[in-house]
């Protein structure tokens, strides 16, 4: 079995037997940051970059990551470009459709804070976070894959800290 | 045709009621007075040496110490030529005849004129709004001045 030897600290071998013991927190944490399911869902430019990181070049595959053309198979949502107070709604709409846990992703100015449609602008939600909880921002106009492939290290990261204590309520992400 | 054909051919059409912009473009600008709009739209499209068949775009503009003005950018397909076109309009109840049935491609620009600018298009076969939201109720965001919800100014204007 190659995965105790990658992870003794966490599974103990029993001689002789085919059981193992671990924590649930460490196995359902590890499965869910190795399958994030991401929606496939772009708003504007930063689609593209997100769609060179989901293709063959860059492959979010190896971490496990593939889209999912529906909210209710997804854990991920990146909010990839401007999200303008029309579409606002339907991206609530969206993230309320996804099945817990639920993770989002804003992705590039627009969608952390308006971005370069922060003054003068009366269309432009400025910031994502108004409308729905964000777990990573990722700045840029666009960011690089790269840049999104490290937030999306760095959500595995916060959700292998989760505590099985915190699932029920709220604050899920300590 | 060239630059000064066009202007040639709609100053002996028109006269006085047009007004020629002298810029240095390799496209006419023109100003066309309010009454006589419609029938300058038809004669352009209808005129075989003119032969505007497309209308780019159509699109408000706001000054607000004198004037609305719509702007229209036509375009040949078959002469390979170009107009821009201006009109000037009243400063507190802006209103033009429409030109939907002209050109089919106005019907959304001039929804959208209609609903950013308050530029009142009469006779428009369907005049809802176009692109903001449904309980929208914030005045024409596009007018100088403008302020609405969320609106953030630039700081050093």
């Amino acid at each position: 079995m190659g995965l105790i030897e990658k992870v003794p600290a966490n599974i103990e071998r029993l001689p002789g037997g085919g059981v193992i013991t671990t924590s649930l927190e460490w196995v359902m944490n590890e499965t869910r940051a190795s399958s994030l399911w991401y929606m496939l869902f772009g708003l504007a430019c930063c689609a593209i970059e997100m769609m060179a990181a989901g293709a063959s070049r860059y492959d979010f595959d190896r971490f496990g990551m593939m889209f999912r053309a529906s909210p209710r198979q997804a854990d991920l949502m990146f909010v990839a470009g401007t999200v303008t107070h029309k579409m606002s709604k339907r991206v609530k709409i969206l993230y309320e459709q996804m099945a817990e846990p639920r993770y989002v992703i804003a992705m590039g100015g627009c969608a952390c804070s308006g971005g370069p449609f922060y003054y003068d602008c009366y269309s432009v939600l400025k910031g994502i976070d108004k409308v729905i909880p964000v777990d990573v921002y990722i700045p840029g106009c666009p960011p690089r894959p790269e840049s999104l492939m490290e937030g999306c290290l760095k959500l595995q990261e916060k959700i292998r800290k989760e505590k099985i204590s915190d699932w029920a309520s709220d604050k899920k992400l300590a | 045709m060239t630059k000064d054909e066009i202007i040639s051919k709609l100053q002996d059409k028109f006269g006085s009621d047009l007004e020629v912009q002298q810029l240095n473009q390799p496209e006419p600008f023109v100003y066309i007075f309010k009454e006589k709009y419609h029938q300058f739209c038809e004669f352009i499209k209808k005129e075989p040496d003119l032969d505007f068949d497309y209308l780019v775009i159509l699109c408000g503009v706001h000054f607000p110490e004198s004037r609305f003005e719509i702007v229209l950018c036509l375009s040949s397909h078959e002469k390979h030529h170009n107009l821009i076109a201006k009109v000037k309009l009243d400063k507190d109840n802006p209103e033009i005849e429409t030109i939907t049935d002209i050109w089919q491609g106005a019907n959304w620009h001039e929804r959208e004129t209609m609903e950013l600018f308050g530029i009142k298009f009469l006779n428009h076969p369907d005049p809802r709004p176009l692109l903001l939201y449904d309980d929208w109720d914030y005045g024409y965001p596009m007018r100088k001045g403008w302020t609405g919800p969320d609106f953030i100014p630039m700081p050093d204007k």
